[in-house]
């Protein structure tokens, strides 16, 4: 039981004062306080009616960050289960290549990647564009994905496929039909992971997003780092009011998300 | 929105449209063209409406059309390298950081702007001239490849109840550089003694982060007589025995100050706002800190408004006046942009005294002019304490410019930060301040090394 | 150890009809192999147009050797150098096994228990820009929650985390393990629910007790998957820019720098990316035995049971 209130203060400790901050005032940002002197809810109010400056297109920007983590999980899931179906059931020749090729993109840094990404995203004529950053996403959280698909989807028997096949489907009915309702778990898993992904990932969205209007909230946090005065409880309740999201899903498909990532099923 | 921001931006806009109307005759050119700029997000609201308008009386002034972007500072800062490493540029942007241009031009990556610099060249300070200035080192010349629009310095800032607190009067802070920093030590003393358990009287960024260490560095390498460390030709004078003894002396002091507990201990590794932090927190009493954006930034407190006291450099310790070192925002062209022509025009436009004025007014003046005629015309310049103060320092008093725009070597010596390091080898590492100089002189000389310059 | 399939198959009539398919396994036919291809095609796609062509375009830009004479001569490019070893091998290590105790914490039955998992997931599903930042503030000698806390409770002034180099890699590396630790110990608590609960019952009819159940049940068939887990993440940890940049910027003094913080500031700061691909590829002669590691155990493993 002790071990449980430890593990809560351990994990709560920075988020406590990110919301203390978020319920401060300016002046008592930077205080001596543990409980925040003079608690309101002002800057979440602020944050949800577009009230400062560099709010000035929070909502519009959090309907990019939504649209850029639905594209990258559906993304995600088409392209990696097609794949991992491929590599794994299908059994292509060469299909370990393309597997282990996958994992070479984690060997870069996304950071190593950056400066290249950009000149490509203008040769691509996506510049400041959100499918430049959906495309980048997407390249990262796919081979976590086809990994995920090929461990779970060992699990499910082959011969379930074979006597599809026998009876006359052809892949694309084994597919739809077979495959992706027993792979449900580790899809769910896997978009979790992909929707976080791109929902915190801010390296890429700096650099190839450039007006408001095509920002996304990451982005949005980094203006109040552009000076040495920001209202820095402004900038704590976006960062919660956008964490929100993430976590309400999470919780949703928490369940699921176990299964997902069990590797082998359990029965029982 | 706030009453203070529409009122600001009612006044940005009449007083632009004012002035676009007042503005010299403008001749705009033939054929209608569109120029991509990014812009850098500004501290206030008020700046970025101020360039929103800017743009828009242009439009209208010229027929042609800007399509910008206004973009945070450090992502703007990481697309630039980007772009300009890639190729695929836009048409102009503001050099981000302040020194990023000399670097550009060195390697040959900027479009010359002579001849938007000779339409203003009368009207601009010496300092912004030389500022304006680099070295090509492809063309194995200099020649003007940036258009100052602003300046800034490093103005003191200091809380004056504090100051009262401790049984003093702003009156009697001594008028000589030592004895006025030696004086906030005092005021600390004081304090402590009266139960401020927390409270430091000098807010030196001691840190290796950001920019206010490099330049609180050469301040007071500059009081203490080495202002000569890089001349005008570009060549490094490390070896000229008062620079060195300049150097030291900067060394000594912040270090020496921090060690006998004058200095906020965290100050060591501060990064670019925790000095502003610790300002506004009321754990320093005084910063020496860039712009008067820690006032801008809490003018709608009117009370502590005018309770921080905006005050020029003291005089050296011989009591000759100290310049005060400006850095110069700085518009550059890169090479490769599409429409450079267009860009050229919005320069010349923008650099006109009179809607120069109206554009760095509307921004609430947290950046001051660099052209002097416009700060002597206007009297809203010296009608708020903090703000004469500043322009009386960064424009109009004595002032040199940079180290880096003679030699883009000192560009990378400062994002080395050769010298805090230094500090910070006296501070923790236990070496002299001797012993400390000597190591940062190495590593300067070996920089510089990498940087020649054919006088022509 | 038997390995127990889930499903067993001892009827040779299937087994029969399994023959053939194993056959064709890289022998497809006709339309077949045509439908495998389509299905490949648009990752292989993403695969070459944003993996292949930056990586190649960036393996050019690193590509001077006379970059790497300059990192060399840099002269925080050792300690950078030792801080990224020290960084992954602490970080890495201990963040997994906590992580491994976690899970076998979070094994538990009870309501309370799921609550907490709950909680426990917080740091990696919010953003870290913010987050970090607390945490930056948090640690400040002066003004930080933590060090006001430590005064409220025991009167004494804390310790400046930030101020030396040793404290502030170690708060970069608090910070690393606050924000990953909850991802892995959801892998790793996967990884046990998967373990059947016969193995277990089994024991029990035995009589083994806790340890010998971890030491002969959960430790053979965990160390596989635990294995890959600390590669991969060994792998994550080289690029984690984060952790350190915001926690400690790097100081004081440039001493805690890593080498992905090293990479950009030279890119950008310095305003010589090539210079910061360097950097980050002067890792690769530690990066490349960890992969074929990673790639020759994901071949080969059968992480199932």
């Amino acid at each position: 039981m002790a071990f449980g209130v430890l593990v809560v203060v351990w994990t709560l400790l920075p988020l406590y004062n990110m919301v203390m901050v978020a319920l401060e005032s300016h002046g008592d940002v930077f205080t001596d306080a543990i409980w925040p002197p003079h608690p309101s809810f002002a800057s979440f109010w602020i944050v949800v009616t577009e009230g400062y400056w560099y709010l000035e297109f929070f909502w519009h920007q959090f309907g990019n960050s939504l649209y850029v983590g639905a594209a990258v999980t559906i993304l995600t899931l088409l392209i990696g289960s097609l794949a991992s179906f491929s590599i794994g059931r299908m059994r292509i020749r060469y299909g370990w290549l393309v597997s282990n090729a996958a994992l070479l993109t984690y060997v870069i840094p996304a950071s190593f990647l950056a400066i290249p990404f950009y000149r490509i995203m203008q040769n691509y004529g996506l510049a400041n564009n959100l499918w430049s950053v959906i495309f980048a996403e997407v390249t990262f959280a796919t081979p976590y994905g086809i990994f995920i698909f090929s461990q779970y989807g060992r699990s499910i028997p082959i011969e379930l496929d074979e006597s599809a096949r026998i009876d006359g489907a052809s892949p694309i009915q084994i597919y739809f039909h077979i495959y992706l309702p027993m792979m449900a778990p580790a899809l769910v898993a896997v978009g979790t992971y992909a929707l976080l992904l791109a929902w915190n990932e801010y390296l890429y969205q700096f650099l190839l997003l450039s007006s408001k209007r095509s920002m996304t909230v990451p982005v949005a946090l980094a203006q109040f780092l552009n000076s040495d005065e920001a209202p820095w409880n402004y900038m704590m309740a976006t960062a919660i009011v956008y964490a929100l999201p993430p976590l309400a899903i999470y919780y949703a498909f928490r369940g699921r998300m176990t299964a997902g990532l069990t590797m082998g099923g359990v029965k029982g | 929105m706030n009453t203070l921001g529409r009122r600001s931006v009612l006044r940005a806009s009449l007083g632009l449209a004012t002035g676009a109307a007042l503005a010299r005759p403008y001749i705009a050119n033939a054929a209608a063209k569109t120029a991509t700029v990014w812009w850098v997000q500004g501290f206030a609201q008020e700046e970025d409406v101020a360039f929103r308008q800017l743009v828009a009386e242009y439009e209208k002034a010229s027929a042609n059309t800007i399509d910008y972007s206004v973009v945070p500072y450090a992502p703007l800062r990481q697309k630039i390298v980007s772009a300009i490493t890639s190729g695929s540029v836009p048409d102009l942007i503001p050099s981000t950081p302040a020194e990023a241009y000399v670097l550009f031009a060195w390697d040959d990556k900027l479009v010359d702007v002579s001849d938007v610099v000779a339409t203003q060249k009368h009207e601009y300070s010496e300092t912004a001239l030389l500022s304006a200035s680099c070295y090509n080192r492809i063309e194995k010349t200099r020649s003007y490849y940036g258009i100052p629009f602003t300046s800034a310095s490093l103005p003191n800032h200091i809380w004056r109840p504090l100051v009262e607190k401790a049984g003093f009067k702003m009156e009697d802070i001594p008028k000589t550089w030592d004895a006025y920093y030696d004086f906030f030590k005092d005021v600390q003393k004081k304090l402590r003694a009266q139960g401020e358990r927390k409270v430091y009287g000098l807010g030196l960024q001691v840190t290796t982060n950001g920019n206010d260490p490099n330049n609180v560095f050469n301040y007071f390498l500059i009081a203490y007589g080495g202002v000569g460390i890089v001349t005008k030709d570009g060549r490094l004078h490390l070896d000229d025995p008062q620079v060195r003894d300049a150097a030291i002396k900067a060394m000594t002091y912040p270090t020496t100050a921090y060690k006998d507990g004058f200095v906020p201990p965290g100050a060591v590794n501060w990064n670019d706002a925790d000095d502003n932090n610790a300002f506004h927190a009321r754990q320093i009493v005084m910063d020496l800190d860039g712009t008067i954006s820690t006032e801008v930034a809490i003018i709608k407190d009117r009370e502590d408004y005018d309770n921080i006291v905006t005050m020029g450099l003291p005089l050296s310790n011989d009591g000759k006046p100290v310049p005060a070192q400006v850095a110069n925002g700085i518009a550059m062209i890169p090479k490769g942009a599409k429409n450079p022509d267009v860009a050229k025009d919005f320069l010349k436009y923008l650099i006109q005294p009179q809607v120069s004025n109206d554009y760095l007014k509307a921004g609430l003046g947290r950046n001051i002019p660099a052209m002097p005629s416009i700060a002597k015309n206007d009297p809203w310049w010296s009608a708020d304490p903090h703000r004469k103060a500043y322009v009386e320092q960064g424009l109009l008093g004595p002032t040199v410019p940079e180290f880096f725009v003679y030699n883009p070597a000192y560009a990378q010596a400062r994002n080395e930060h050769v010298w805090s390091v230094g500090w910070n080898d006296i501070m923790q590492g236990g070496m002299t301040p001797q012993a400390a100089a000597e190591k940062a002189f190495k590593r300067v000389e070996e920089i510089f090394a990498k940087y020649p310059i054919v006088q022509s | 150890m038997a390995s127990a399939s889930v499903i067993g198959f001892s009827s040779p009539a299937v087994a029969r009809r399994i023959a053939p398919w194993r056959y064709l396994q890289g022998g497809l036919k006709g339309s077949e192999y045509n439908w495998a291809i389509a299905f490949l095609v648009p990752y292989v796609a993403v695969f070459l147009t944003f993996v292949v062509y930056p990586a190649f375009y960036g393996l050019w830009m690193g590509s001077d050797p006379s970059l790497y004479t300059e990192l060399f001569s840099d002269p925080i490019y050792q300690s950078t150098v030792v801080n990224t070893l020290l960084f992954i091998g602490i970080a890495v290590n201990l963040k997994m096994f906590c992580a491994l105790l976690m899970s076998g914490f979070f094994m538990r039955r009870g309501w309370w228990v799921k609550a907490l998992l709950m909680i426990y997931v917080l740091p990696w599903a919010v953003p870290a820009l913010p987050t970090f930042i607390s945490i930056h503030w948090m640690l400040n000698g002066e003004w930080g929650l933590l060090n006001n806390a430590i005064y409220q409770i025991f009167n004494v002034d804390g310790p400046s985390w930030l101020n030396s180099r040793w404290f502030a890699l170690g708060s970069a590396i608090y910070s690393h393990i606050w924000k990953w630790m909850p991802f892995w110990t959801v892998i790793l608590l996967a990884g046990r629910m998967a373990i059947p609960q016969e193995l277990y019952d089994a024991a029990k009819v035995d009589g083994a007790s806790g340890w010998r159940q971890f030491v002969h049940i959960n430790f053979p068939l965990l160390a596989n998957l635990y294995l890959i887990c600390t590669l991969l993440s060994t792998i994550f940890t080289l690029g984690d820019f984060n952790s350190v940049f915001f926690i400690s910027g790097g100081g004081p003094a440039n001493s805690t720098h890593v080498l992905a913080t090293l990479g950009i500031r030279d890119a950008f700061d310095l305003a010589k990316p090539r210079l910061g691909v360097a950097a980050v590829m002067s890792a690769l002669p530690l990066m490349i035995p960890v992969v074929i590691v990673l790639m020759r155990k994901l071949r080969t493993a059968e992480v199932q049971l």
